[in-house]
């Protein structure tokens, strides 16, 4: 095998069930599908067959890094898992990102990811050092949380060892388990935790000292701090500045301790940054955790102490704070439940509309209420494990189904987000939410974790006109970038809402198939891909950054053209993998739409369904998938360089 | 080792001041770019266990990240340790910074100067690499070479470090 830069050169499968560790050879699958999520793909796509279900050992769990990872690319610590994901309702092959110092160190160690199928007889670990690995009992820690389990794996390999791993929850065969790395990241959406859980995987723990090797380490250098001095929207900033220091004030009152934190190989300004020392009064011996990902508590005392709790539980905190406990308050205002062991779910006076109108949770029902789900306490406890969605399965006689309506969207076990209309995310107007709309429509899982939020949050804070923010650049400026950028002056023009519908359509399928790239090389969404700048003079970002940075790190001349077709390419395959084993088509994208048949949060204005079906015609039409079913054309898949798959979707009847 | 009479004058020599990197591990943020950059420029790989800054930080712990890097020591142990081994001492000064660095074309690898490091063993600030099977010594040169300064103080998004040139007094906080 010839040297490589960037990649490792390999990864690691390990067999759980014969206890068979082997090598697959990165060179196979690169450049064409970069790394991580592109890798996993092609993976999903040859060894996936329809009909295997999350928790079988037949799923494959793959935890992926990619070229990039643990470089100086701002965001080059995350991580992103791959598998059928429990979570999803019904589920199928998705996917989940994280932050933190597990994939650096996984690449130091020499491995570009791993691949874990089979069920281990009884509990292990895997301990990766230095390119050693092997497979390790995990009895003394099975049972365990995610904190002391990773104060034990360091306590025994060393303090510097990475880990990641699931929790009770996990164990239990949560479908809202998370897969956990220290304290303050975690891959939360799709219920890979529980898939580690089904395994009788309890962790794999990370050891490496090699490095990542770079083709041409000064021009990367170069890169890499010209990137960083890449202005941000002074409107994103303030933001952020805003969110900050309503945070800190809660701070002041709570009398929490904190250090501010980022989650690692990244210098992006970024609101991912707060660490907290925790009471400690319902969660002992657990110091520090993560701020984000968890609404409507009481208290930010009872936030603080919930958060620390999911996260040593290994439970979707997200899920919960989003997802189920506005979906109780609902249920106990349709008079179907009102209490849990006693404590009252706390509702508020008037109908909830939206999440924000849901009420703050005290501290002891948040306690109460973790607990159950995490040991599947109860009847309750026990449906509740499995998220929302599949609660409502079974809970009330079906009775709570109807409720899941606003929250997720298709019903199918994931929080509307970024879309401007449950919440959370943040303040997105019309029309810029009919772009993630139309990503929501064609996705697997929650599309703001790797696209949307390139749009949602970078877009509009540049915008002279966007509800309440108001951008830096004049009508013009951005016209003329999105011009450079889109193809197309109208992209950003608020003046267009539905008519030319490429005007919605060519942002969603543009950030979609960038959202592919970045969780294939893999780098932060919350930095790339950058569409405008304040730097630059015509206020346009270069889009050029990451195929430079490719080429730099693995001296394989990638074109912005070619990396773009690559994105294409890895979103196309995982559309093939929807519909070959999971029946994905147009029907089921349009169900998606009547999650947002009500008026926006933000600004009141109701989607127009036969207006909206439009641009999901011309989303097809610009996919070159066939706008009858939904399914891409062998044309298309041909061009991408795809034919065998044209060719298996073509046998089983669904080549569009 | 006994000090010969050239060395032991060497002792006695005083040297130019250093500029250093101040820290203010307060504001450390740990995302561990220092360590990354660092490693980049001086040794062509993103490399965290071949940088020559280090943090160290534990989630369990509710403390702030702790931060090592060389001081540039005003009378720098390291400095003349090496010159007791070698008669000459490998570890140079650079004229505009001041910076004390080790040429690695003269290091034999014997860890005299971390072992004379007043920092060892509690916070090491002097590693050793392989190469071609030998040990070969580093630590922060400063980024002597570089006009800009140290990249370690340009990349750190939290401001922990501060580039303190000579002129200034060269003080680390210690």
């Amino acid at each position: 095998m010839a040297e490589m830069y960037g990649w490792t050169g390999k990864m690691l499968r390990v067999d759980l069930s014969s206890g068979k560790i082997s090598h697959i050879d990165t060179s196979q699958y690169v450049p064409q599908f970069i790394g991580g999520l592109g890798i996993a793909a092609k993976i999903a796509w040859d060894e996936l067959k329809p009909g295997t279900g999350p928790f079988e050992p037949d799923n494959i769990l793959m935890v992926m890094v990619g070229p990039l990872t643990g470089t100086l690319a701002s965001g080059a610590g995350r991580v992103e898992v791959m598998g059928i994901a429990p979570q999803q309702h019904p589920p199928v092959f998705s996917r989940s990102g994280m932050g933190g110092h597990w994939g650096p160190e996984l690449k130091y160690a020499g491995f570009d990811g791993i691949v874990v199928q089979g069920k281990a007889a009884k509990p292990v670990y895997i301990w990766i050092n230095d390119g050693k690995v092997e497979i390790r009992d995990a009895s003394n820690i099975w049972g365990t949380g995610t904190y002391a389990t990773t104060a034990a794996l360091r306590a025994m390999h060393g303090p510097k060892t990475r880990v990641i791993v699931c929790g009770q929850a996990g164990e239990k065969l949560s479908r809202i388990a998370v897969v956990q790395t220290e304290t303050g990241n975690a891959a939360g959406q799709g219920g890979y935790g529980g898939v580690m859980g089904s395994k009788n995987l309890k962790a794999i723990a990370v050891r490496g000292t090699r490095g990542v090797r770079l083709a041409r380490p000064a021009e990367f250098l170069e890169l890499c701090l010209n990137a960083s001095r890449e202005g941000e929207s002074p409107a994103r900033l303030a933001m952020m500045e805003a969110y900050g220091m309503k945070t800190y004030s809660k701070l002041k009152e709570s009398g929490v301790g904190y250090r501010r934190r980022k989650c690692g190989f990244c210098i992006t300004p970024c609101m991912h940054e707060m660490h907290m020392n925790v009471p400690g009064e319902a969660s002992s011996g657990v110091y520090t955790t993560a701020r984000q990902c968890w609404g409507y508590s009481a208290s930010y005392r009872a936030h603080i102490e919930a958060r620390a709790i999911t996260s040593d539980y290994g439970i979707n905190g997200w899920e919960v704070s989003y997802g189920i406990i506005p979906w109780l308050q609902l249920c106990r205002q349709h008079s179907l439940i009102d209490k849990i062991d006693g404590i009252e779910i706390p509702v508020p006076e008037k109908p909830i509309q939206y999440l924000s109108d849901c009420a703050p949770c005290p501290a002891e029902f948040l306690k109460v209420l973790l607990h159950k789900i995490a040991f599947r306490e109860g009847a309750i406890g026990d449906a509740l494990a499995d998220g929302a969605c599949y609660a409502a399965d079974r809970l009330f006689d079906g009775k709570g189904e109807s409720l899941l309506d606003r929250i997720y969207p298709r019903h199918a076990g994931q929080t509307e987000h970024w879309g401007g209309h449950w919440g959370p995310g943040g303040v997105v107007y019309y029309p810029w939410w009919l772009p993630p709309i139309l990503q929501w429509c064609v996705d697997t899982r929650d599309p703001a974790n790797d696209s949307t939020h390139q749009w949602t949050e970078h877009v509009q804070y540049y915008l002279t006109q966007s509800g309440p923010d108001r951008g830096p650049f004049p009508l013009e400026k951005v016209r003329a970038v999105s011009a450079k950028v889109y193809g197309n002056p109208d992209v950003c023009d608020p003046a267009f809402e539905y008519d030319p519908p490429e005007t919605k359509a060519i942002p969603a399928i543009w950030h979609h198939d960038r959202g592919m790239i970045i969780n294939s090389l893999i780098l932060c969404d919350n930095e790339h891909t950058r569409v405008f700048s304040m730097l630059s003079e015509d206020g346009a970002a270069d889009t050029s950054l990451r195929s430079k940075l490719l080429s730099a790190g693995t001296g394989i001349e990638t074109s912005e053209q070619e990396l773009d077709k690559a994105g294409e390419r890895i979103f196309n395959l995982l559309r093939a993998i929807d519909i070959r084993n999971y029946d994905r088509n147009r029907k089921v994208d349009e169900q998606t739409i009547d999650g947002f048949m009500y008026p926006g949060k933000d600004d009141g204005v109701m989607m127009d369904k036969s207006k909206f079906l439009k641009l999901l015609d011309k989303y097809y039409e610009l996919r070159n998938w066939n706008k009858r079913n939904g399914w891409p054309t062998r044309a298309k898949l041909e061009e991408l360089g795809l034919k065998e798959v044209a060719d298996e979707l073509e046998a089983v009847g669904k080549l569009g | 080792m006994a000090k010969s009479a050239k060395t032991a004058n060497l002792h006695l020599q005083k040297l130019p001041r250093s500029g250093s990197i101040k820290i203010d591990r307060n504001a450390c943020l740990a995302c561990r770019e220092c360590e990354v950059v660092c490693s980049l420029y001086h040794e062509e790989e993103c490399n965290p266990a071949l940088s020559r800054i280090q943090v160290t930080f534990d989630d369990f712990v509710p403390s702030f990240p702790s931060l090592s890097v060389c001081k540039q020591c005003d009378w720098p142990a390291c400095y003349y340790a090496c010159a007791d081994v070698l008669g000459e001492s490998a570890i140079e000064i650079d004229p505009v910074t001041g910076a004390r660095f080790i040429n690695e074309s003269k290091c034999i690898g014997c860890g005299a100067c971390l072992r004379a490091c007043p920092l060892t063993p509690e916070i090491p600030v002097i590693y050793y690499k392989m190469v071609n099977s030998k040990r070969v010594y580093f630590k922060c040169d400063l980024c002597k070479d570089r006009a800009e300064g140290p990249l370690c103080v340009e990349i750190c998004p939290g401001g922990a470090l501060t580039f303190v040139p000579a002129k200034k007094g060269g003080k680390t906080d210690g």
